[in-house]
Formats: C-alpha cells, structure tokens, sequence
C-alpha cells in the first residue's frame, strides 16, 4: 500500500528490443508490466537499478500503451551503461511527467517542425501523433539536420513520411560522406526550399541548444509569431517532479511547466539556450 | 554551360520567393536583363576570386557552394536550394566572388546581368530598396547559417 503510493516507484519493464540508429544513438524497446499512456512530448525517468536514471521524451507512438520506445544519445554513465544492456533485462519507467505538444491547437494549421540530432526523438512521437489526427491538418513539413549522413536517425521515417499525404520530409547534413547527393548545410538553410502559409502555421523545434537558437531566430525573421513557436526544452531535468530544482529555468521548472514552452513563455528568462 | 533562348516574362519570375514584392512592371525590368543558363553535373559556374558579372537564381537542380583552399581542395559548405539567389558579389565591388559554385545536378538557373541591374538600382529608387533589401536578407542568412556552423564546430 505504501508502495503504491510512492511517487518514486518505478514501474518495471522489459527490454525487449535494441535498435541501433547511429554511432552514439540507440533505441531501446520496452514492454512495460502494466499498460503506459503518455501524451506526445511528455517525458519519462528511466532507471537501471543499482546504475540510476536519467529523462527521456519517448519516441513512440502516445497511442500505443503496450510497448514504450526510448531514443538514447551516449553521453554520460548511465546512458553508455544502457547502450550496453541486453534483450530481456528489466528497466524502471516513471511518469510521464510534463506538459507536452498541444495537439489540439495544431488543428486546422500547417506544423512546420525544425529538429537537430538526437531532437528527432521526441519529433518521432509527436509525427506519429500527428499522422493519426492528419485529417484535421492543413500540412506537416518535417526539417531535420544531422552531423553526417551517418548521424543521421530513423532514415527509413523519411521514406514513409514522404509518401504519407499531407506530409513533408526534408533532410540536409552539416558534412557529406561518399554517397550522399542530399542538401549540405545546417537546417536552417532547408527554410528556404519550403512553402508555408506563416500566418496559419505552428513552428516546432527541438534539437541541441545552438540549433534550437539559431532556428528560432530565423523562424521569428520568417514572420512567426512568438507564441507560434513551440520549444522542447529537454535539460538538467532530475526528479521530474518539480521539486529538486535541477531544471528551474527562471520562472519554470521544465520538468513540470515544460517540457514543451512557447517561445512567448521563454523569451525573457536568462540562459534560455544554454 | 547553354545559354537558353526562351524570352524570360514576368510571369516566369512570379514563381520565385525570391522576386515576391515586386510589381509587375518592375519584373518585367528584370526579365529584359535576364537569361536562362544551363549546367551540366559537376560543371563549375564559378570559381572563388573570379571576377563576378551576373547574379543568379536557381529555378531548376541543386548546387553546391564551397571555399578552396587550392583549386584541388574543394570544401563544401552548403547546397543552393531552388529559388535562392547566389553570386550577389556581382553588384558590389570589387566583383569578386567569395565562393565556387558547382551543379551537383544538371541545374537550371537565371542570370541577370549585374551592371544593367546596377544602373536600374540606381535610376529607380523603389526597386533599388527592394533589390537591395533582398540581397541583404541573403547575406544577412549566409551570415547566419555560417556562425551556426561555426559554433556547431566549435562545440564539437
């Protein structure tokens, strides 16, 4: 009883799948004990036991209930130590946690989304989301920039999308390797292929810090309007339950206000790209 | 390179972001100092430091704009999408290029001649502000997207 109260408590889940999508990037594919519901840019604490935990927006789809995908970037401790695990080990989920995309408010509009490296994620999720409700969008263009062509994630996503009505996939890479006839350049310069109607449009970014700066100052020179534009803000989040303080990020805690703001909401606070 | 026969119209830049704001008239300015250019795959449309004396536009392929280092060490920076305007150092002096350009695909693009765009920038003062304007979004862009580069290096 007392357990079932514990807002710490992890839910088990077994790994059931790990998808390598670059040379630092892996998916990791859960069956949780119990069905897990999230909306899509809400976040998740994932733990190994004895090892520890770390957030992560799911790339899946929010509709599915029964298996959970997780896009890890290595980076640290305990992201190399959950590259290394092995099918059938158990892992602890807690949430979700956050405020995610409000797809409703996408109704009736063009969703242009701007997504950098590992950002992709999180943009995996919401894409899947929009796919469901596309019958109440005008368009999606999907922008995304990677290292090189190798660091690039979910390569078979841009296929689909491509042949999906109503969907538009554009990719570009900061240097090319042998074999790519791809656009060459950092995302930004794939706003100038596309064709949006700015005024009835919703911008999305999610990516590294600089990409994330650098797209929206240009989304914002387009003619967007602050609250057009919708950032994830996926950082320093630690107990996901707004009390640590790890993520306050002037007025906001990202794990509780955010993770998805308006840039209307973050325009003023200190350090917003940091 | 070819150079096309079709007699350019307004209509035939209507189509291009980068010739939006301007008047019919002022497009028809433009058509009558404009040609259409063909390039093969891999042909160079001009090299760093060349001597510049038409601007372009890409209407069809792609192209790919770089630095050398020596004529043998090609760095490419980036891609020329269609509808871009390129090779702007054509209208200020000293008309020199700051970069190669090269089609990567069989490309298709507009060429204005650069001098009679000058004297109508200076006679009209409309679509001088415009043009001026234009080009300055472009570099002001190229600027932008080259200190993202930048720093996405720098961070490594």
């Amino acid at each position: 009883m007392v357990n079932d109260k514990n807002i710490y408590k992890p839910l088990r889940a077994k790994l059931k799948d790990v998808i390598d999508e670059s040379p630092l990037i892996k998916t990791l594919v859960l069956i949780p004990e119990k069905q897990f519901s999230f909306k899509t840019g809400q976040f998740i604490e994932l733990s190994v036991d004895g090892i520890g935990e770390a957030p992560f927006t799911p790339s899946s789809s929010p509709l599915v209930t029964e298996k959970l995908e997780v896009t890890i970037m290595k980076t640290g401790y305990v992201t190399e130590y959950m590259h290394n695990l092995k099918p059938g080990v158990f892992m602890g989920i807690r949430g979700p946690y956050g405020r995610g995309y409000p797809v409703e408010k996408f109704f009736g509009k063009e969703v242009l989304i701007l997504g950098g490296g590992c950002g992709l994620a999180p943009i995996r999720s919401l894409l899947y989301a929009l796919e469901a409700i596309k019958d109440k969008l005008i368009k999606v263009i999907l922008c995304y920039g990677s290292k090189t062509p190798t660091d690039c994630i979910y390569k078979p996503l841009f296929n689909r999308l491509n042949i999906t009505e109503k969907f538009e996939a554009y990719r570009t890479v900061d240097k090319a390797e042998e074999g790519w006839d791809g656009s060459v350049g950092v995302v930004t310069t794939l706003l100038n292929k596309i064709k949006v109607d700015i005024k009835n449009s919703i911008a999305v970014v999610c990516g590294p810090p600089i990409m994330m700066k650098f797209g929206t100052i240009r989304l914002l020179e387009m003619g967007y309007q602050e609250d057009q534009i919708y950032l994830s803000m996926e950082k320093n989040m630690s107990c996901g339950l707004g009390k640590c303080g790890h993520c306050m990020m002037g007025e906001f805690f990202v794990c509780k206000d955010g993770p998805v703001f308006t840039y209307n909401e973050l325009k003023n606070t200190p350090d917003i790209w940091k | 390179m070819k150079t096309e026969g079709k007699k350019l119209t307004s209509t035939d830049f209507k189509k291009i972001r980068f010739f939006d704001h301007y008047t019919d008239k002022q497009l028809d300015t433009i058509a009558r100092m404009s040609s259409v250019k063909e390039f093969r795959v891999k042909e160079i449309l001009f090299e760093q430091y060349d001597e510049l004396s038409d601007v372009y536009v890409l209407l069809e392929g792609s192209l790919s704009l770089g630095i050398s280092l020596a004529k043998e060490k090609r760095i490419h920076l980036g891609t020329i999408e269609e509808g871009q305007m390129f090779s702007w150092s054509a209208v200020f002096s000293p008309y020199i290029s700051t970069a190669w350009v090269m089609a990567t695909t069989p490309a298709k693009v507009i060429s204005i001649d650069a001098k009679t765009l000058n004297k109508e920038i200076e006679k009209d003062c409309d679509f001088g502000f415009k043009t001026m304007s234009k080009i300055a979004q472009t570099i002001s862009h190229r600027l932008s997207d080259t200190r993202f580069q930048l720093m996405n290096q720098l961070m490594l």
